[in-house]
Formats: structure tokens, C-alpha cells, sequence
């Protein structure tokens, strides 16, 4: 190697170190962290000194309905918005690329909910759903001589009703993501399917949903992942109840760690808890890939 | 056969009048509860008690006079904007840097560190928030902005890299490049002039998901900040809300003014936005 | 529109190359940490404060030490109920935090345990036994304990007038008084149960009564936070009968869905005729509706009696022993333990009594009927003597008791849930 091409290799490296840096020292370490004190008795209560307690802090996870209600609220929550958000975004895109007159002022308005922090929705929807005689959405109801519904105190569709507040926040999102998308298509393409007789349907089955592939990637994974993650909007909505019906995993793992103070118990349910992200993300990554190749 | 096609175009062409007019009445409904915080903001604590969807008996800016006082608006708004610039001009630059280098080597070493990258991404870095808290207070950085927005950098770049990286390698054109390294130009030369012009459209997205993210971040400030007069716009509306508030007339104009530069950010983004994506930044 | 977008990212481009150093031949610089945190320039000595609640709970008294203590700032953090602990936690374990660690009595002991707090033993004296007992631990006083709190259920005069009702003097007159409220097509009692606290608290309520107040359970409360007694053991009876309530259907399902502030919502506007809180509510409730006349009366047991209400010493200020300024600190606190910062501390929370010895403040009208309550000194908390992990105990059992309101358990699952909480709890060590 010349000088040169050393100077241009090092060059590159510079390039990647000060994003490195930050990640490593804000994001990678902090996190890593967490597995030395999964192993360890580092509570609250005992701050130095730590001692090695090997996996006993896994085993605590294994019997807990804490973790268990966590993982399948988080899980299921996770796949609900990727469900929800991806098709109705997708079906918001394609009617909202179309030439109507209010177009512009109707995607502002779909998109605008984005904009507000976990903190605003909580208090405006929380608010909305309430049961009290000032739940402006059973007011409604009751109006139109339906039945109160609970949305947000019974356990049964806590979640569901937690789920129906963010896909009104993020739906407009993945619109705009995919509306950029779908301007990426050639119309010339449109056209041959026009002469080919395809009807609106067809159309879109067969010219569009591929094309989108890219960004119905991007959306999905980042619903999934986001999903999994979830915790802020719980807090401010339902703070993990009735009961602990609406835990998820970054919840529970709040409680314990800093409400209850078991700092290693908390850290051993991020190690496995990153595990499990980490495997349905690969797995979900894989398959839209695949998908990707096939419809190509 | 010589029929059908032309029926089918003519339906097409159709102005959609039903759907149009579905779409307002959806649109009206996700409005519901945003007008609704608007009207609140001009109502008293009785009007909005006991009308609570009614227009405001009179366009009164008394609520927001009042927030704009008690969250010592200009201060906090000054801080959250140097907060969300310097962190967002840090993802960018950074991000967009890394992901180049990365994008451009391909030892196992790189593709390892972009994994690494990638992996952030799933990492919920909520949970190693003890051990950054005692790296801040190590670092000296405790109260200071600068915390705030070095943690910022470090948990916003992982997506960052991933948007760049994959438009880097999908619609970045290698042969500008390398015409420039003929003609004697440096790595960072060839980078600053010739690709990241380039990016634009991406640096839009990215721009637009980070500033959404840093504004509306509230664990890191209240972790970071301590001293009133570093306070940002979240921790001012919730200092005021306090363990018992149920005044709405005077919790809803502090929300209004926190999103309010953030909607004027994206109205003016959004055409941007949704053009400059579609230039190719979700090719990968 | 897409020139200035350009523009706007040329700038941006400028200012970004501006900020990483970035000239045509080198890679980047980074900026370089450390430089952040900027040290106070003043004369005057800056001390920190953080508390839970709205700055507006102690505003007379920021107002006075401002004015008696002109060289010491105080800047005032506010951190929401929810956060609080972690933070704390968090900031004191780093060795940072606030000068004054505003407490309560478990995160007192907690704190002093591990050698954050101040021993501020010289300030004793001034505070009656009830008050400082709980701030106490191994005979020093870690604490200054503020205006006490306290809870029972408010309720509407002009309701109660309208239809010839009197306030209650023993829980089956109060199930009586909810029937005929009931009856009349009146929402009996408001209740925001998307929270675990109101329902703990009400179903105390009857406990002390029940049971707490006897002499032989005089030690229970401690004897539960060490291990050696269960709730599941004890509590039983009193908690069913207590969730009469529930089973008539005056607490329902539908709270679940129903928020503090909604609830007081409900009271305030008199769609519903009773709610149990406290003081702090008054200001917000006389806001949304001015004419209101509001009462209150006890928890009440199945005999007649004075009752109880639900209280005990309010927030702690606490020194942090880390603090940069400890006479600064002292300072402040000294003046907080004199009549005159006790008066401008009580302005802000009207209702509650002091802990400093010969001072007493009158009771404002709307707490006349609970006169008695206080005069027996039935005000009591029964998690104040739970130990160190009371929080999450009481957290633990409101939770519980949400599910027994939801129907999918019942008290005495409830209970032992909670037992078994506390057992898990003690794993973290002491």
C-alpha cells in the first residue's frame, strides 16, 4: 500500500469515529452495563460492593406474571400497530395520491397527530376515554343511546384501546412515508396496466404493493421495533393498569428496576427482553426481504 | 377487448367525489381531539367543564399570556431549539458521514461496526440509564445542554445510519467519486462536494424523525436538566402540572405552545419531505 | 417552497461543518465534553430544592426565604410524583442531587441508610414527637417534617341539604347514605380509580378503624413492613366488609376508566355528591365551580366513633450530604423550623397542622366536620410504618384492589398478593 491509499483508508475511518463514539459511549456502554449487572446483587439497597450471584436473577424472571403479561402485551401491541398502521397508511397513501382537491389539507390533517409528544396524547385521549359523565366519546355514545365502554378501565380492551390512540397518532406518519414512495413509481407503468385492462384493484395488487416494497419495509420494521419498545404512551395513558393488565416489557421493567429497586433483576429483563427483539426483527427482516426478492 | 379498457380508464378518471368526501369526514374525526385541546385553550375552567366541545365564547389570550409567562416561554423555547439543532445537525452530519465510510469500505471490520450500528436499533437504551447517569456525572456534563444533546447524538444515529446507509448504496453513484480521487481530490473533499449534496432528500427524512424525537424527548431533560434556566419546553409544562393539576385552561395552552414551532416545522418540511423521498430514499 | 428548502440546507450544511470542524482535509473533531457545566457566577449561593408537587404548594414560602435569606437562591425543580423516586434515586446515587431532597418517610430512612442524608439532629428539638418520629432513624433526625396531609371524603352541603341527608357516623350509615344518594339518581361517590391510590386509601380508612385502632394491633404496621405479620391473616375481614361499597355497586367497574382529575371534575360540578381527597383539591375545586359548599367527614368503622382520617406528617426536607453549600442548606431549613416559615409553608396548604412545637393554625370552614376526627388525633397512614419499601407496597395493593373492582379477584387474593409482594421485596436487602 502507497501512502495515499493509507491516507484514504484512514480517512474513512475517520469519517465512521465521531458517530462511533457517541454510540459507543452513549448508547453501546450504558446498555452493555446492563448484562454485568444482571449477574450481579445491585439493588437499591446495595449500591458497592457488588457481588456475583451468577443466574439467579434470570431465575427470578421465569416465574414472574409481571414478565409474562409484559411480554405478551408488548408483543401483541407490537404487532398490532405494524398490522394496523402498514395498511391503513398504505390505503391513506394510495387514496391521498390521488388528484382531490383538498389533498394537501387532508394529509396535514392525518399527519398532524405526529407531532405531539406521548405526554399531550395522554392527557387529550385519556380525557376522551374516560368513563366519567365528561368522557366526550361516551357522552357520544350515550348520545346515540349506546352503552358506556370502558375504553381505558377494562382490562379486557385496555390495550386495544391504547393501540386505537396510537395508530390515530402514527397512521398519517406512515402515510407520508409511503405517499413518497408511491411517487417514486413510474406512471408509464400505470398506463400499460391500463391497456392490459387491470382494473383499480388489480392495479394496485400488481403494480403498487411491489413497488412499495421499500418502504413497507421500513415502516413495518420500524413498527415492530417501536412496538416492542413501547412505554411512554402506556405511562401517560394507563400507568400499566387496571391492575397490571397493560404492562409491557419496557414498563415492568421500569417498575422493578426503579420502583421497586432491583436494579439486576430489571437488567436481566433487558438482556433477555433485547434477545427477543433482536430474534423477531431478524426473522421479520428475513421474511420482507424474501417477500422483497419474490415479488421482483 | 377494444371496450373494457376504456371503461375501466374512464371509471378511473372519475373525479372521486365519494371518497374525497369519506376522507374529510375521517379527517374530521382525527381533528376531533386536536381541536378540541385548541378550544380548550380559550375557554375558563367552568366553560370547558361544563361545554367542553363548544366553540370559545370569545377568542380570549389571556390562557396563553398566562402560559407564556409562567413557562418563561422564550427561555425554553431558546433551549429546546438549541437542543434540537445541535442534536439534529449532530445526527445528520455524523450519521450521514458514518454511513458514507461505511457504505464506501466493506472490510469485515466495517460490516461489523455497521452491525453493531444496526443492532441500536433494537436496543431499548432506556434501559442502561443508570449507568449513563453516573457517565454523564463523571463526564462533568450534569446540567448542561450539552448532555442532553451528546445523548440525543448517541441514540438518534443508529437509524440515521441506517436511512443514509442503504440510500448511500442504492443511488449515491460511485463514478463521481472516483473521477474526483483521479483528479487528486481527498476522501472528505469528495464527500462534502460531491455525495453529500446527494443526500439531500435523506437528510430531510432524517431531519424530520429526529426533530420529532429530540422535541418531543422528556426522560433525558428531566434526567439532565436541573437548574430551572436550562429547562425545556416539556419539563416547563410539567413542572406546572404537578402530582394533583385538573386546570386544563391552563395545562393546554402550555401544550399548544410546545407543538406549536414543531407544526410550523412540518408544514414547511412537508412538501419537501414527501418529494425529496421520493427521490429514492427508501431504495433498500 | 424547494429553493428555500435548498437554502435552508446549505445554511444548515455551513453551520453543521461550522460545528464538527470539518474543514477540506481532515476527517472531523469532536466537540469536546466537559465544558458544560457552568459553576454559579454570583455572589449569591445557589440550592437547589426538588419536590413532587406544583411550586405553587410552597410558593409563600420560597416567597420568604427570598426575602429573609437574601444571599442564598433556591431554584425550585419540579419532578412529577411518578418520576420522583427514580430520579432521586438515580441523582443521589451518582452523588449528585438536589441540596434539599424533598421525602417522604420511607425514602427517608431509605436515603439515610445509604449515607445520603445530612444528620440534622440539631433542628430536633423544635418538632413534637409525632412529626419527626417518622423522619427519624436510629435517634437522629434526617428530615424537618412539613405541613401534615390528610384525606376523607368531601362532600357536596348543598346536595346533602336538598334532599335531607346528614353526613354519616358509622360505615353502614354511610352505605345507607350512598343507597338513598343512589336512589335519587344521584352519582353517590366520585372516584378516579384508574389510579391505585383512592381505593387503597378508602379501604384503609376502614382498616384503622376495624382493626389498627385496637390496642392489641398497635404494633401490626411494623410488624407487617418486618415480615412477621400478613395482611392475608388480618385484614380480611375488615377489607370485605369495607368492599360493600363495591359489591352494592357505589365503586364500579366504570372508575376504572376515570382519572383524579375527572373525578374531581364530577365533584366539583356536583354530578356526584361525595369524593375522598384532601386539602390540596380545594383550590381546583372552588376554581370550576366558585359557589360550591363542601364538607367533609371521616372514614368510619361499624361503631360509632370519632373516625379516622387518613394522613400523617407531609413531605420531609432533607439535606443531601453531598451538597456543595451545607450551611446554605441549614440555613434554609433553620428558617423553615420557625413560626413564621411554618405560617408562609402553611399558607400554601390550608387544611394541614404543623409539627413545630406551639404552633397551630385554625382550621379553614370547609373541614368542620372533622373537627372531632382531629381533636381524638385519629390521622394516620398505616404504610408511614411499613419500612423502606412501603411505596411499592401501597402501589402493590391498590393494584390489587383494582383487580378485585375489575372482578377477576378477590380481597383475600388481593391481600395475599401483597403479602407476597412485601416477601419479594425483602430480597433487596436492608
Amino acid at each position: 500500500m502507497n501512502q495515499r491509499t493509507w491516507k484514504r483508508e484512514l480517512n474513512y475511518s475517520l469519517f465512521i469515529a465521531p458517530a462511533l463514539l457517541f454510540y459507543v459511549l452513549f448508547s453501546v456502554y450504558p446498555f452493555l452495563s446492563m448484562f454485568y449487572y444482571s449477574v450481579t446483587d445491585y439493588t437499591v439497597r446495595k449500591i458497592t460492593n457488588l457481588s456475583f450471584v451468577g443466574l439467579d436473577n434470570y431465575k427470578h424472571l421465569f416465574g414472574s406474571d409481571l414478565l409474562r403479561t409484559g411480554l405478551k402485551n408488548s408483543i401483541l401491541y407490537a404487532v398490532l400497530m405494524t398490522v394496523f398502521q402498514t395498511s391503513l397508511g398504505l390505503v391513506l397513501a394510495v387514496f391521498l395520491d390521488r388528484k382531490l382537491a383538498t389533498r394537501n389539507l387532508l394529509r396535514s390533517v392525518f399527519f398532524m397527530p405526529a407531532v405531539f409528544s406521548p405526554l399531550i396524547v395522554g392527557f387529550l385521549w385519556g380525557y376522551l376515554m374516560s368513563t366519567s359523565d365528561y368522557g366526550l366519546i361516551n357522552q357520544g355514545l350515550e348520545a346515540l343511546g349506546l352503552g358506556k365502554i370502558n375504553f381505558l378501565g377494562d382490562k379486557d380492551i385496555a390495550l386495544y384501546s391504547i393501540v386505537f390512540t396510537q395508530l390515530w397518532q402514527w397512521t398519517g406518519w406512515a402515510m407520508v412515508i409511503f405517499l413518497a414512495n408511491l411517487q417514486s413509481i413510474p406512471k408509464d407503468l400505470y398506463e400499460a396496466a391500463d391497456i392490459d385492462g387491470a382494473s383499480g384493484w388489480k392495479q394496485f395488487w400488481r403494480v403498487t404493493l411491489p413497488l412499495m416494497q421499500p418502504s413497507v419495509n421500513v415502516v413495518a420494521v420500524t413498527a415492530m421495533i417501536g412496538g416492542l419498545k413501547v412505554f411512554d404512551i402506556i405511562l401517560a395513558l394507563t400507568d400499566g393498569g387496571p391492575g397490571n393488565a397493560t404492562q409491557t416489557i419496557m414498563t415492568a421493567y421500569i417498575k422493578t428496576s426503579f420502583n421497586e429497586g432491583f436494579y439486576n433483576r430489571g437488567a436481566a429483563f433487558g438482556v433477555v427482553f433485547f434477545g427477543i427483539v433482536m430474534a423477531i426483527t431478524l426473522i421479520m427482516m428475513r421474511y420482507l426481504s424474501k417477500w422483497g426478492e419474490k415479488i421482483r | 377487448m377494444t371496450t373494457r379498457p376504456y371503461s375501466a380508464k374512464r371509471r378511473l378518471r372519475r373525479y372521486p367525489w365519494i371518497l374525497e368526501a369519506i376522507l374529510i369526514l375521517l379527517a374530521a374525526v382525527v381533528f376531533v381531539p386536536v381541536y378540541y385541546l385548541i378550544v380548550t385553550t380559550f375557554k375558563s375552567p367552568e366553560e370547558a367543564a361544563l361545554h367542553p366541545l363548544s366553540l370559545p365564547a370569545g377568542l380570549d389570550f389571556g390562557n396563553y399570556a398566562a402560559a407564556w409567562e409562567a413557562m418563561v416561554y422564550p427561555r425554553v423555547l431558546a433551549n429546546t431549539a438549541i437542543v434540537t439543532i445541535a442534536s439534529v445537525i449532530g445526527i445528520v452530519v455524523f450519521s450521514a458521514m458514518a454511513a458514507y465510510g461505511l457504505a464506501r469500505r466493506s472490510h469485515t471490520l466495517h460490516r461489523a461496526i455497521f452491525y453493531l450500528f444496526l443492532a441500536g436499533l433494537m436496543v431499548p437504551f432506556q434501559m442502561g440509564l443508570v449507568s449513563l447517569y453516573k457517565l454523564i456525572n463523571a463526564l462533568g456534563l450534569m446540567d448542561s445542554l450539552l448532555a442532553v444533546i451528546f445523548v440525543n447524538i448517541g441514540s438518534g444515529c443508529t437509524i440515521a445510519i441506517f436511512l443514509f446507509h442503504s440510500f448511500i448504496q442504492s443511488s449515491v453513484p460511485l463514478e463521481l467519486e472516483e473521477s474526483a480521487f483521479m483528479d487528486g481530490c481527498s476522501v472528505p473533499k469528495t464527500f462534502w462536494l460531491i455525495a453529500f449534496p446527494l443526500l439531500k432528500p435523506v437528510i430531510a427524512t432524517v431531519a424530520i424523525v429526529s426533530t420529532l424525537n429530540v422535541w418531543n424527548d422528556f426522560m433525558n431533560p428531566l434526567l439532565f436538566l436541573q437548574s430551572r434556566e436550562h429547562n425545556v419546553i416539556l419539563l416547563e409544562v410539567f413542572r406546572n402540572i404537578g402530582q394533583f393539576s385538573v386546570d386544563w385552561t391552563s395545562l393546554f395552552p402550555m401544550l399548544m405552545l410546545g407543538v406549536a414551532p414543531l407544526m410550523a416545522f412540518y408544514l414547511f418540511m412537508q412538501k419537501y419531505m414527501i418529494k425529496g423521498v421520493a427521490a429514492g430514499a427508501l431504495k433498500g | 417552497m424547494r429553493k428555500a428548502s435548498i437554502t435552508l440546507f446549505v445554511v444548515l450544511m455551513a453551520i453543521s461543518m461550522a460545528l464538527a470542524g470539518c474543514s477540506g482535509n481532515n476527517g472531523s473533531n469532536l466537540p469536546n465534553g466537559g465544558e458544560g457545566s457552568e459553576k454559579e457566577t454570583a455572589e449569591k449561593v445557589k440550592v437547589r430544592l426538588a419536590y413532587w408537587n406544583k411550586e405553587d404548594s410552597v410558593k409563600t414560602l420560597l416567597a420568604l426565604i427570598a426575602k429573609k435569606l437574601p444571599d442564598i437562591e433556591v431554584e425550585y425543580q419540579f419532578i412529577d410524583n411518578k418520576q420522583y423516586d427514580n430520579i432521586i434515586a438515580t441523582q443521589l446515587a451518582a452523588g449528585s442531587g438536589p441540596d434539599i431532597v424533598s421525602v417522604s418517610p420511607s425514602a427517608s430512612t431509605k436515603y439515610a441508610k445509604l449515607g445520603y442524608l445530612q444528620d440534622i439532629s440539631a433542628l430536633a428539638d423544635r418538632y413534637n414527637d409525632a412529626g419527626k418520629n417518622v423522619y427519624s432513624a436510629d435517634g437522629k433526625l434526617y428530615a424537618i417534617p412539613g405541613i401534615s396531609w390528610f384525606e376523607g371524603i368531601f362532600y357536596n352541603v348543598d346536595i346533602f341539604d336538598q334532599y335531607g341527608l346528614k353526613p354519616p357516623s358509622t360505615f353502614a350509615e354511610e352505605l345507607a347514605l350512598h343507597k338513598a344518594l343512589k336512589d335519587k339518581g344521584i352519582k353517590p361517590q366520585a372516584m378516579g380509580a384508574k389510579s391505585w391510590e383512592p381505593m387503597m386509601k378508602s379501604s384503609m380508612g376502614y382498616v384503622m378503624n376495624e382493626f389498627l385502632a385496637k390496642p392489641e394491633n398497635k404494633d401490626f404496621d411494623v410488624q407487617f413492613g418486618q415480615g412477621a405479620k400478613k395482611l392475608a391473616d388480618s385484614w380480611v375481614p375488615a377489607v370485605e366488609q369495607w368492599s360493600a361499597l363495591i359489591q352494592d355497586g357505589y365503586l364500579n367497574e366504570e372508575m376504572l376508566g376515570i382519572d383524579y382529575d375527572q373525578a374531581l371534575d364530577e365533584f366539583a360540578t356536583g354530578k356526584a355528591a361525595m369524593w375522598e381527597s384532601g386539602p390540596w383539591a380545594m383550590e381546583a375545586i372552588k376554581k370550576k365551580n366558585p359557589n360550591i359548599k363542601v364538607n367533609m367527614f371521616p372514614f368510619y368503622g361499624s361503631q360509632p366513633g370519632p373516625g379516622w382520617l387518613i394522613g400523617g406528617p407531609g413531605v420531609g426536607f432533607a439535606a443531601n450530604s453531598k451538597s456543595a453549600h451545607p450551611e446554605a442548606v441549614m440555613k434554609v431549613l433553620d428558617l423553615i423550623s420557625t413560626p413564621e416559615g411554618q405560617q408562609a409553608f402553611w399558607n400554601d396548604n390550608k387544611g394541614g397542622s404543623s409539627y413545630l412545637k406551639g404552633v397551630e393554625f385554625e382550621m379553614p370552614a370547609e373541614y368542620e366536620g372533622v373537627k372531632e376526627t382531629f381533636k381524638a388525633g385519629n390521622v394516620y397512614a398505616p404504610w408511614n410504618n411499613w419500612g423502606d419499601n412501603a411505596q411499592s407496597l401501597i402501589e402493590e395493593y391498590g393494584k390489587r384492589l383494582q383487580e378485585v373492582l375489575g372482578g377477576s379477584s378477590s380481597v383475600g387474593d388481593a391481600l395475599k398478593g401483597t403479602d407476597e409482594k412485601r416477601a419479594e421485596l425483602s430480597d433487596l436487602g436492608s
